[in-house]
């Protein structure tokens, strides 16, 4: 039996493997290293970064729903400055491929962070967070409507050379039409889906159980979903689209790669397996050895709708 | 120095209740080297429903080089301690562990006083286990609602030593009737001075019995060691899901209690 070529293309990057791990569900990905050698990924997507350090939301921050759990962090995290000082160049001995995901309030803040991280050798790409359900400011507010993501994905594009990924949020009418903003205004890959805008009360207290009150929706529950919006996404546009969105096993895995994905994002499922994305590399090769497929590039968008 | 966490396969060993706790032997691969204090990530559910592994303290652990056991002692209160409940022997479990940061017990020359209320005695007793083998002296100041729900005497260290340990209950129908801040206060309170001096307390409990426990030691100036509980998704430190306010400065910050914690010292925590 051949070995099947697992290689991903993601525009001008050439994967190992089409696996990453998701933003915010990995750390810096290095607190995987107990568990095994992360470079064994397609990518690492580190924790979401903006330009000054953030306190983050008040407790309670999660909440286990059927089959999936509702979060309201409020992008909790050092700042760039600190990551740039402090956490890269321990990402530089990692041997893996690194990508940042950052977010601003403002679209002067997420061009400054963009920036700022042009210079860091260690990351591959930047994945531009236009989508997190939970923060007041920013985020959600140029990801809800097309023109304020063609906006302010054209002012990040100008600001580094690196290759820009834009994360989609669900949390709209359509999709196809949010994907093709971000193509129509330079970026080289989209990723979706982020949380799905969810709430949880407590019938006896009469209070909300996250103390943001709302929060977002991850995990296996997500994922028709995520698979329906990642199959318009792949329609509507050329550039490559990032699967994301309740991806638990390697089965979970090929949908996406199905329907037209380039690669795939694992999230919450690092939480239950901290070797959940390592497992599905495996799983995704094993499958492709078992059917005869010679590769992944050969595999992925083979849809028979 | 601190063991790095592995993601095991395990096996029921046992999993037998006593009273409204069950205590549950499971074979691991290798011996689990731990701090007391330290817990682990537990599932032994197939499925996504519940979705999230359970945090339980490390009570015991055992075994040789090539093959280890470790113990976890709980309480049913909903789906996922329930499902555990049913799990009888041979049947697998997914374990990450040792995690976060246990007790400092390295000072030797201390009096140490262990709090535990309800099921927070699980996380207390290693560390008495451990206090009993290096001979330091300890007193523990145990809690339920009432006397059914104490601990087994035969798994309290120390437990048949007499003057050890002082239970309390809410209703009066064992030990102390009151709460075990109340009994704890009452005896800081009739310690000399240079007897306060040497103590230290550790405790583990609901949120209030261990805010009433840094309050009084806080007044007295006694160091305290609580063990913070918290809703968990992953247990090591990457979803920030587990926050707990501490001092940080002159504000406040939110620190992640499976990580920086569970452990804190209760002058840190904002209550
Ligand atoms: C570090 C740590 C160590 C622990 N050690 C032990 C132990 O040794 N033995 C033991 O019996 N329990 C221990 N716990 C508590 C245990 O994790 C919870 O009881 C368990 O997760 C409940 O799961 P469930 O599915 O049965 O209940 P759920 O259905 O999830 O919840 C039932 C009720 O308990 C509340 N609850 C759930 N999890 C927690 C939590 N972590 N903190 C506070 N309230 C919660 C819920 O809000 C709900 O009201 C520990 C918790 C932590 C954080
Ligand atoms: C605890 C938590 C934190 C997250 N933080 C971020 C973040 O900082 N930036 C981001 O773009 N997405 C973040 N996400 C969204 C995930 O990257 C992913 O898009 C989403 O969870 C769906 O995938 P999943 O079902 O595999 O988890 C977070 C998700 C979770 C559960
Ligand atoms: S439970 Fe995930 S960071 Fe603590």
């Amino acid at each position: 039996m051949v070995t099947p070529d697992l290689t991903a293309r993601v525009g001008s990057l050439l994967l190992k493997n089409p696996v990453m791990s998701a933003s915010g569900t990995f750390g810096y990905g290095l607190e995987f290293a107990p568990f095994y050698d992360i470079s064994r990924l397609g990518a690492v997507i580190v924790k979401g970064l903006s330009l000054l350090p953030t306190r983050g939301n008040a407790p309670q921050r999660i909440v286990e729903t059927p089959a999936g759990m509702l979060n309201a962090i409020g992008l909790q995290n050092i700042g760039v400055e600190r990551f740039i000082g402090e956490v890269a160049p321990r990402l530089e001995d990692a041997g893996a491929v690194f990508v940042a995901n950052i977010y601003g309030r403002t679209e002067e803040e997420y061009e400054e962070v963009a920036r700022r991280l042009s210079a860091v050798p260690a990351l591959a790409a930047v994945e531009l967070n236009v989508s997190c359900p939970n923060v007041r400011e920013g985020g959600i507010a140029f990801g809800s409507t097309a023109k304020g993501l063609y906006g302010l994905t054209r002012r990040v594009r100008a600001a580094t050379a690196k290759p820009l990924w834009v994360k989609l949020s669900p949390n709209v009418t359509d999709i196809g039409e949010m994907a093709r903003a971000a193509e129509d205004s330079g970026a080289d890959a989209v990723s979706l889906v982020n949380t799905l805008l969810g709430m949880a009360v407590d019938p006896r207290t009469r209070r909300p159980r996250l103390g943001n009150v709302t929060g977002g929706l991850s995990g296996p529950a997500i994922k028709p979903v995520a698979l329906r919006m990642v199959w318009e996404a792949c329609k509507a546009v050329k550039i490559p689209v990032i699967g994301i969105g309740g991806i638990r096993s390697a089965e979970d895995a090929l949908e996406f790669l199905l329907v037209g994905a380039a690669a795939v994002q694992v999230g919450t499922a690092n939480f239950r397996n901290p070797n959940a994305c390592i497992e599905i590399v495996e799983g995704i090769r094993d499958f492709l050895a078992r059917e005869g497929i010679r590769g992944v590039k050969e595999y992925r968008g083979s849809f028979l709708p | 120095m601190r063991a790095n966490p592995r993601f095991v396969g395990g096996r029921i060993l046992r999993n037998v209740g006593h009273g409204i706790f069950y205590r549950m032997e499971v074979a691991v691969p290798d011996r689990v080297e731990f701090v007391p204090g330290q817990f682990a990530m537990v599932s032994g559910w197939p499925g996504n429903d519940p979705l999230l592994p359970r945090p339980l303290a490390i009570f015991r652990s055992g075994g040789t080089r090539v093959s280890g056991t470790v113990e976890f002692v709980y309480k049913v209160v909903g789906r996922g301690t329930a499902l555990l409940s049913g799990l009888h022997e041979g049947d697998p479990l997914s374990i990450t562990l040792p995690l976060g940061n246990g007790f400092r017990l390295d000072d030797p020359d201390r009096t140490w006083w262990l709090a535990g209320g309800g099921v927070g005695f699980s996380t207390v007793f290693p560390a008495g286990m451990a206090l009993s083998q290096g001979r330091s002296d300890f007193e523990m100041f145990l809690g339920a609602r009432t006397r059914e729900q104490l601990p087994p005497r035969d798994w309290t260290p120390g437990g048949n030593v007499p003057g050890r340990v002082h239970l309390c209950t809410d209703d009066g129908t064992a030990g102390f009737h009151g709460t075990v801040g109340a009994a704890l206060r009452a005896r800081l309170e009739a310690l000399k001075p240079p007897e306060a001096g040497r103590l230290s307390i550790l405790a583990c409990g609901p949120r209030e019995m261990l805010r009433e426990i840094a309050e009084t030691a806080g007044s007295r100036g006694v160091p305290a060691q609580v063990s913070l509980e918290n809703h968990m998704a992953c247990g090591f430190g990457v979803c920030w899901g587990c926050v707990t306010e501490v001092r940080e400065g002159d504000g406040t910050a939110y620190r992640r209690v499976c990580k920086e914690g569970p452990v804190f010292d209760a002058r840190e925590v904002v209550w």
